[in-house]
């Protein structure tokens, strides 16, 4: 599903260079859930952003879904995060003034799906993440746990192959965290999603495929989650 | 249009905010609808007091400078001339401290009732302004204003003349715009005649022509006929005349216009600042969109059309409320407000109100643009940086 080769990222902040990446590396297989950890500053959500295709590296080579994303413009860019990727990000970044039901709507607005259809599908995301009583709250009247839920159900509705996610559980308590990282393990176990999460929630581990190391812009290692040992176990 | 409940949403985000910066464009409009009223409403106010034919003939170096008496009598016998009188101003002030509160005449009284037939002025009082040597025929505007009545005996110190005359009113000029005061020309011969000064000048001779088609070779001939005399004249339409003494009138209303586009341009700054505060504060939530998809045209056209329906529907709104004041302006001159004198012709055409919503449609994309092209444009990924 993605692979990166010898990514490199350089920020200029001010009269500094900031090294985010230095040739980094990555293969992740469809249907992985991947956690990205490592302390502040290490490049994790860089990384993130720029197998997302929210970023471009200055070196390097990014695919994602079979498509080079260094030759996309921007336009394409966008396309392709329309169709490819759903996002989350810590602070469930709702708009305010739309309900659930529209905030997860609001992709479809990008198809030419109509009305009904748009709005039966956004229902039905809402439903996969057990919130389809509250579709017609203000995220005001949510919880966090709901909010990012509902976040959630607004990164699956298009139906995307690979849902990134950042900080998923940075703004939740230990119960709605547990909740949010079981429903992303649902997302790859039911529903074939490719998941790539930053986080420095170490309960994180346990729920993921592979947890990979990121510190000062370098990979520095690959290991199983909790995930996949669970699975090395049962077999 | 499936981003239009999108759009309304984010209009009614701050909704204190939007209502002010839509209540700021309404009014520039409907100050811009009424101003724009103005021209025409001049005009119409001219016509509505003038006839097509009636002519003033004055002195060629201009209205202050006398003409010889003599020459009303040459003008009467103009082929086509009806009727001819003469206007000499006096000046009367009721009292000296407030000056000429309205202007006042001596007049032919013959000739009055046929050089004004279109005034409808009651024959009894035409009759008895001949009879009575001190007669006077007085504007409703002036009685209203002053509190007189038919019967009233007034007095008028003249600020030109060493004079000072007591009038009876015998009649009025049933217009609630008319503000004139006349009186006979005889007693004001009289009154000079007493001080041992004879007066046998004129200000302005006015005539009545039979035919509006002759009104131009009666012009004509009158100022030919002057040519060369005591004193050349240029004759005029009362339209034309009252025109050129509104002129400076004219003058206030380009003067009031000019402000009325700084205004809108103020209106577009204000429309401007308002959009980016609300880009500004949206800086998060557009860095969303655009990661979930949405293409800089998209974000750019969502919030453009922000601004614009905004504008828009100000500007609509700013039309009705001309509206609406014009008509209140209208009946209420109509049920005694003549001191709204031209104000009364003013009407919001159809013309107008549709100048005016594309002038709000344009202060919407002229407010819109650089916030929204600054919020397209920005790196999602430096945003998300930021902000988050």
């Amino acid at each position: 599903m993605i692979d990166i080769v010898n990514v490199s990222r350089v920020y200029q902040r001010g009269a500094d260079e900031i090294h985010a990446l230095e040739s980094v590396s990555l293969h992740v297989a469809k249907g992985r859930f991947v956690a990205l950890m490592g302390p502040s500053g290490s490049g994790k959500s860089t990384l993130l952003n720029v197998l997302a295709g929210l970023d471009r590296p200055n070196s390097g080579d990014v695919v994602v879904g079979g498509k080079r994303l260094n030759d996309l413009s921007e336009d394409q860019l966008a396309e392709f995060r329309a169709h490819t990727v759903g996002f989350v990000f810590q602070f469930f970044n709702l708009i305010p003034v739309l309900s659930a039901v529209e905030n997860v709507e609001l992709p479809l607005l990008l198809t030419k799906l109509s009305r009904a259809d748009r709005r039966q599908r956004a229902e039905t995301a809402l439903r996969v993440v057990g919130l389809s009583e509250r579709s017609d709250h203000l995220p005001r009247q949510l919880s966090g746990g709901e909010q990012q839920r509902v976040a959630i159900a607004r990164a699956i509705v298009t139906d995307a192959d690979l849902v990134v996610a950042d900080e998923p559980t940075g703004d939740l308590d230990a119960r709605n965290a547990e909740e949010i990282l079981s429903l992303l393990q649902t997302l790859k176990r039911d529903f074939g999603k490719t998941v790539v999460i930053v986080t420095h929630d170490p309960r994180a581990e346990k729920w993921v495929d592979e947890v990979i190391h990121l510190d000062k812009g370098l990979l520095l290692e690959t290991r199983p989650g909790g995930a996949s040992r669970e699975m090395a176990a049962s077999r | 249009m499936k981003y239009l409940p999108f759009i309304l949403r984010n209009l009614g985000r701050n909704k204190l905010r939007s209502l002010l910066t839509a209540s700021a464009i309404a009014l520039a409009i409907a100050l811009v609808c009424i101003l724009r009223t103005m021209p025409a409403g001049m005009d119409s106010f001219l016509s509505s007091i003038a006839s097509n034919t009636r002519i003033s003939t004055h002195n060629e170096a201009g209205m202050v400078y006398a003409m010889p008496y003599s020459y009303l009598q040459k003008v009467r016998a103009v082929p086509g001339v009806v009727a001819a009188i003469s206007w000499q101003w006096f000046g009367g002030a009721t009292d000296l401290a407030k000056g000429v509160e309205f202007p006042n005449f001596a007049v032919d009284p013959e000739d009055f009732g046929r050089v004004y037939e279109d005034w409808k002025i009651a024959p009894q009082a035409l009759e008895d302004f001949r009879k009575y040597r001190d007669a006077a025929i007085v504007g409703r505007a002036t009685l209203l204003k002053k509190d007189w009545k038919v019967g009233d005996v007034v007095t008028l110190q003249s600020t030109v003349f060493p004079l000072q005359l007591s009038f009876r009113i015998v009649g009025e000029v049933p217009n609630p715009q008319a503000m004139q005061f006349y009186f006979q020309r005889e007693y004001l011969t009289q009154a000079f005649a007493a001080t041992g000064t004879p007066i046998d000048t004129t200000g302005m001779i006015w005539s009545r022509i039979d035919d509006p088609e002759r009104v131009a070779p009666a012009m004509k001939q009158i100022d030919e006929m002057f040519r060369n005399g005591e004193a050349e004249t240029t004759s005029e339409t009362e339209k034309s005349f009252f025109g050129n003494f509104f002129g400076s009138l004219k003058g206030i209303v380009t003067i009031i216009m000019i402000v009325a586009g700084i205004v809108t341009l103020c209106i577009v700054f204000i429309a401007a600042n308002t959009a980016s505060m609300s880009v500004r504060e949206r800086v998060g939530e557009i860095a969303i969109l655009k990661a979930i998809g949405f293409r800089k045209a998209t974000i750019f056209s969502t919030l453009l059309a922000e601004a614009v329906v905004l504008s828009t529907v100000a500007g609509i709104a700013g039309a009705l409320i001309s509206l609406g004041l014009t008509s209140l302006l209208r009946s209420s001159a109509g049920s005694g407000g003549p001191q709204m004198g031209p104000l009364t012709g003013f009407i919001v055409t159809d013309a107008i109100l549709i100048q005016a919503i594309f002038i709000a449609f344009f202060i919407g994309i002229l407010s819109g643009w650089l916030p929204a092209l600054g919020a397209s444009k920005r790196s999602v990924a430096q945003t998300l940086r930021e902000v988050f």
